[in-house]
């Protein structure tokens, strides 16, 4: 047995597996409310999905390889799951890939709106506290 | 996602006496009116990313991981999870099962082409003594 095959042994709740709870809620939510899950069907689905990623996160560092570039990043993830027959999965994770980018301009575009206003930190801090101050002062007129 | 699966669980009572009413097609349009009506939260992932990056950091060949990459990671899992849950649910039906059992899943992964990857981990015998016996590891 080589010891380097960790990864095909039982499922345990540790670092290389998946939350045993969470898998089963998420079993849970995509069935009708009459069916249960036996915890032997729930691992054997971890033990799956952990294969899976296993499966997908080689392919995507060949193909960032391929591209001699440094990092997995999501586009070489998608072409990963095309290459290996999950072509059905593209959309939805390439929705999830779009919103992400999404979140990270807004939070750019919040925090350097901060930045352009040229006020220091410590200035802003105040401002912070003089508005909880006048909404504290509003709150307890009405209690 | 509820949404989805009780519309899934409504028409298979209709069609009990006839067969399970899984539909590949209909699994994927359903799957993508979720992703375009519900409103997705990033900040709470139901799988959590730190364990799907320690997962993939497993193997000694995977250099570094963008960001992003564990969150698609996470919903390709999901999209993964929810297709063998819903093939096995398939087979528990067939015998007239509420219970998902271990067997109803492996067959469901022999069942579908691109699992051959999962060879190793489901062992065939698995799959046709699925009347039988529950096997445990």
């Amino acid at each position: 047995m080589s010891s380097d095959n960790e990864r095909s042994g039982p499922t345990g709740d540790d670092e290389l597996s998946l939350p045993k709870a969470t898998v089963m809620k998420l079993i849970n939510e995509m069935m009708p409310s009459d069916i249960v899950c036996s915890k032997e069907a729930r691992d054997l689905l971890i033990d799956s999905c952990v294969e899976f990623i296993h499966l997908i996160a080689s392919e995507s560092n060949e193909i960032a390889d391929r591209e001699t570039k440094k990092t997995i990043a999501g586009e070489h993830v998608i072409s990963a799951l095309k290459e290996l027959g999950f072509e059905d999965y593209v959309e939805d994770v390439e929705e999830v890939y779009k919103e992400h980018r999404q979140q990270q301009k807004d939070r750019d575009k919040r925090s350097s709106r901060l930045e352009k206003t040229g006020i220091s930190e410590e200035e802003l801090l105040r401002q912070q506290e003089l508005l909880f101050e006048q909404s504290r002062l509003k709150f307890e007129a009405h209690h | 996602m509820a949404g989805t699966t009780t519309t899934n669980a409504g028409a298979h009572h209709q069609q009990h006496h006839n067969r399970p009413s899984f539909d590949l097609t209909q699994f994927w349009q359903d799957e993508m009116t979720t992703t375009q009506t519900s409103v997705p939260n990033f900040r709470t992932h139901p799988l959590p990313l730190a364990r799907i990056k320690k997962v993939m950091k497993t193997d000694p060949e995977v250099k570094m991981i963008s960001a992003e990459a564990p969150i698609l990671f996470a919903k390709a899992c999901e999209t993964f999870i929810a297709e063998l849950t819903k093939r096995a649910w398939v087979h528990a039906e067939e015998s007239k099962r509420r219970t998902l059992l271990r067997s109803d899943i492996a067959m469901g992964i022999s069942k579908t082409d691109m699992c051959d990857f999962l060879i190793d981990i489901v062992p065939r015998m698995e799959a046709t003594d699925a009347s039988k016996v529950e096997f445990h590891f």
